[in-house]
């Protein structure tokens, strides 16, 4: 019977695998203390957190997410099984208003007075009893200055027709927005519907030239070189110049959307105690040291300046200077509004 | 007729040694046929190109895939190290068997039943709609179910709900088999005296198998690839390869990601190859016991 | 008989009830919710969204994504069918081993495989940079970032959906039916117009609904291979549970993408019932 046996045998073999993988799984775990981490990608430096492991017999599961709002929905919609979390800047003060977020518990976290004084209390935590910033960085202009050789110094200079068909945007709607709004003047958070429009408008002359929005590969795309032009993170942007030294950085004269990525620990989660531990952890300076050099983002503990590599402290595009951090804005919730700029940003990317 | 169908032979021509009119088309249906041959090879290279590709990149000693920088094996050997792919990739492939065998266990009966009612077409439908709602409406529909439920999200979950999208898969395969079989053979069955049950496993059940083994590895394919309906539902130590990939771009896929493609690629062919060589000498000791029998 | 079978359909559907039927139930509900503020949910009930759907920035992407699905199920019929077919001419073995060999490219990753088509198409990528050393073309040609190159994306992503379906029907059809055209007479043509391809509808059927379902909803092909303005229905409902933290209206625009889609596939079936289906054989 040459058919069914075709199907029996990979099927019985499957089945035994399957049955084998389970239960091999399922005897893992013993009585270690496990902390379930959510956070973007490559966020931490794998020996810092091997090391944890081991001072505090403990097990880490590191679960990722790509946007804050992935993460927010995936909180809204069920039980947080998770203890440390990192939302952006405006998520952690919507995740106050909407009560998703554990108060913490500063005697654990000696290492938290670390924190740089600029954000130690942000706008978005002002208490700081919610959330530690982890990491920050500025939305500039990166260029190529092989192709292009003016003078980059405003956001006007990503509408010169000379670089039609070699602009990125990110692919982020208040982040394009508020980079438009800033632009003409506006805050980048706008909730004035005349003041919306008038940088949507101001949008739509741009769109034509540009050849994509993109967040994931922006870094490639600039070093591949298929765009000349664009916004950029400034922690991508020293990761490109690494790899690219052609490509310049930029924080245009009318200003910049600055953000932060914080960690915190969500409302109910099981290992609150660990989290805060893990936290502290985090923040000794030794430790700050080479987990941020690791992932290439600025260091917001001061006590670890000492332990910084000199190449590290000098680079200006991780390290945005005083008076370009004069210019900055953070992004906060605009509410209702919301709605109106998704419906531009509909607009925008679909060509209606 | 001839192994690939060809049936051009002597006898086909009339005595002036033009086709007799049934074969008029011979020479024609050739032509088709190589044609279709030659497209089938080209669509099979354009299907191929993006695996060449990445399988040379996983060499490159950059870690952004931008432009070549040299030949390296350090990705491989990286990728052996990295615990947290490996465990991705162990999950992945542990869900993906599970919800395929489920889903054809469930799928295959109902499909069956499917056949025999009256508005197949009505019902065909409703199983068309795991595939056609949005992944992100059913992945935080799920969530929300689950979290009602008070079930905690592990493995399970994911697998759950991925039987749910590939169930549909096998039924509409089978409902498509089975709309060409006919009656026949099973009345023929019934008429030589089997009952219900010898007619479904012998007679029945064999000529579903193409369609029960297509379904099953469209199934397992989904299941590896699903990644917005499995980031919702699974649990913090389930994360599965496309979580674990989705999440490395924005720092950037590291050439890791590559190798395991390559390493994942190697590995299915070289089991497959080994399932066949078994099959064949399976096939030849049954040949040998049983020299009369025709082997189709 | 049936009694017999009912028994064993009960579990398959009591699974998609379950894992399916509630929890589509609980979000078409949400779909008449009100949002409130900062995108939680208010006990109040509301037909706004449907309301704000009726507009036409949000009817022309949904009809520009339905029109896209269509193209993109026949390219791939025109494209898998002649694959399909010469799979079903081999011996026994040679089928599985192609089937083996088009299943292949699936088992990796769709984004990782999408990247990988940027490394080919972009502008000095492997295709354009083969292009301009052969001498054919002197600038890169922009396959990229373009609503073709979503296309692309999509039929190469969907392929099997519409192969595997019609090879199955293709495999089962009877030789003998296509040797009788033929001595009748008939042309290739004219025998797989009149013959096969009534017989395999089944099987195109099939692969042409599973191709259009899925490609109605995609996002990841226009999000990584799409230019600045290809975005279609399934990246605005994306936008709508994630960065317009709304899920209400994502939902009612889920639930219309739904139906419209049904209506599509009906449509579709009532057409070619007569042309295929179930003839005794």
């Amino acid at each position: 019977m040459g058919k069914t046996s075709f199907v029996a045998k990979p099927l019985t073999a499957t089945v035994l695998v399957m049955v084998l993988a389970l239960v091999l799984t399922a005897c893992g775990g013993g009585a270690k203390q496990t902390l379930n981490v959510f956070s973007w990608t490559d966020n931490f430096d794998e020996e810092v957190l091997e090391s944890f492991e081991e001072q505090f017999d403990a097990k880490i599961n590191y679960n990722t997410y790509s946007s804050n709002e992935e993460l927010l929905a995936k909180l809204q919609a069920g039980d947080s099984q998770y203890d440390i979390i990192q939302p952006s800047d405006y998520m952690v003060g919507t995740m106050i208003e909407l009560g998703l977020l554990e108060k913490l518990n500063k005697d654990n976290i000696p290492n938290a007075a670390n924190i740089v004084p600029t954000f130690s209390a942000p706008p978005f935590d002002p208490t700081g009893e919610y959330s530690i910033v982890y990491t920050w960085g500025v939305t500039g202009i990166a260029y190529n200055k092989k192709y292009v050789t003016d003078v980059i110094d405003s956001w006007e200079d990503l509408w010169n027709p000379a670089y039609k068909g070699k602009v990125v945007l990110l692919d982020d709607s208040r982040e394009v927005i508020g980079m438009a709004l800033i632009k003409n003047g506006f805050s980048n958070s706008t909730q004035n519907p005349d003041e919306l429009r008038k940088a949507v408008d101001d949008l739509k002359a741009l769109v034509p030239n540009v050849l994509a929005f993109d967040t994931d590969n922006i870094k490639q795309k600039f070093i591949a070189e298929e765009v000349w032009i664009g916004t950029l993170w400034s922690g991508d942007a020293a990761f490109v110049q690494a790899e690219n030294p052609d490509v310049e950085f930029v924080v245009p004269k009318e200003g910049a959307t600055i953000w932060a990525d914080t960690v915190a620990i969500p409302k109910g989660a099981k290992n609150k105690e660990l989290a805060e531990k893990f936290i502290n952890y985090l923040f000794e300076p030794e430790v700050s040291a080479k987990n941020f050099e690791s992932i290439g983002y600025g260091d917001p503990n001061e006590k670890a300046r000492p332990f910084h590599s000199e190449e590290y402290l000098a680079n200006k595009t991780i390290f945005t200077s005083d008076e370009d951090l004069a210019r900055t804005e953070w992004l906060v919730d605009v509410g209702d509004m919301l709605q109106e700029y998704d419906r531009y940003w509909t607009e925008l990317t679909s060509g209606h | 007729m001839g192994r690939n169908g060809t049936d051009l032979s002597g006898a086909d021509r009339d005595t002036a040694g033009r086709p007799e009119r049934g074969n008029r088309g011979v020479t024609s249906r050739t032509v088709y046929r190589r044609a279709v041959a030659a497209y089938s090879v080209a669509m099979l290279a354009v299907l191929h190109a993006p695996l060449v590709v990445l399988i040379a990149y996983s060499f490159n000693d950059s870690r952004i895939n931008a432009a070549w920088s040299g030949f390296t094996w350090k990705w491989y050997v990286s990728l052996l190290g990295n615990e947290r792919v490996l465990e991705a990739l162990g999950n992945s492939l542990t869900i993906a068997a599970a919800s395929t065998l489920i889903a054809a266990l469930l799928g295959v009966p109902a499909a069956v039943w499917l056949h025999r009612r009256k508005r197949q077409a009505l019902w065909s439908g409703l199983f068309y709609l795991p595939q056609l709602m949005p992944d992100i409406f059913m992945g935080l529909a799920l969530l929300i179910l689950f979290s009602r439920l008070d079930i905690p999200l592990g493995k399970w979950t994911v697998i759950a709900a991925h039987v749910t999208f590939c169930v549909p898969v096998v039924v509409l395969f089978v409902l498509a088999r089975l709309s060409g079989i006919g009656r026949e053979l099973e009345e023929a069955a019934s008429d030589l005296g089997a009952t219900p049950r010898q007619t479904f496993f012998r007679v029945t059940l064999p000529l579903l198998v193409p369609a029960i083994v297509s379904a099953m590895l469209l199934s397992f394919t989904m299941s590896l690839d699903d990644f917005v309906i499995t980031f919702f539902v699974a649990g913090p130590e389930s994360t599965t390869l496309p979580l674990y990939i989705y999440g490395l771009v924005k720092r950037g896929v590291s050439p890791e990601v590559n190798a395991l493609s390559a390493l994942m690629v190697a590995v299915t062919v070289l089991l497959l190859v080994g399932a066949e060589l078994v099959r064949r000498r399976g096939e030849t000791a049954a040949r040998a016991a049983q020299p009369t029998r025709k082997e189709t | 008989m049936l009694r017999r079978g009912g028994f064993f359909a009960f579990f398959p559907l009591a699974w998609m009830i379950l894992f399916f039927g509630v929890p589509t139930f609980l979000v078409v509900l949400l779909s008449f919710r009100e949002r409130g503020t900062l995108g939680e949910i208010l006990p109040g009930y509301t037909l706004e969204h449907y309301r704000r759907l009726a507009d036409p920035l949000y009817m022309g992407i949904l009809l520009d994504s339905l029109i896209v699905a269509v193209v993109v199920t026949l390219l791939c019929l025109a494209l898998g069918y002649p694959l399909a077919y010469h799979i079903s001419r081999q011996s026994r073995r040679s089928q599985r081993v192609w089937l083996f060999l088009v299943i292949l490219p699936f088992l990796i990753n769709f984004l990782i495989r999408s990247y990988a088509w940027v490394i080919l198409l972009r502008a000095q990528g492997v295709v354009n940079t083969a292009l301009m050393k052969l001498g054919l073309i002197s600038q890169p040609l922009p396959l990229l970032y373009n609503d073709g190159a979503v296309l692309l994306g999509m039929v190469y992503g969907l392929l099997p959906f519409m192969v595997l379906p019609v090879y199955i029907s293709l495999e089962r059809l009877d030789r003998r039916k296509l040797e009788a055209a033929y001595d009748l007479g008939a042309t290739p043509l004219r025998a797989f117009w009149h013959v096969t391809l009534p017989l395999t509808m089944p099987g195109v059927l099939t692969g042409a609904t599973l191709v259009f379902v899925s490609s109605s909803g995609m996002f990841v092909v226009p999000e990584v291979m799409g230019g600045a303005q290809s975005a279609l229905i399934g990246n605005v409902i994306q936008n709508q549970f994630l960065s317009a933290r709304n899920w209400p209206f994502g939902s009612a625009m889920s639930v219309i993408l739904t139906l419209a889609s049904l209506a599509m596939i009906a449509l579709m079936y009532r057409a070619f019932r007569t042309a295929g289906g179930k003839e005794p054989m």
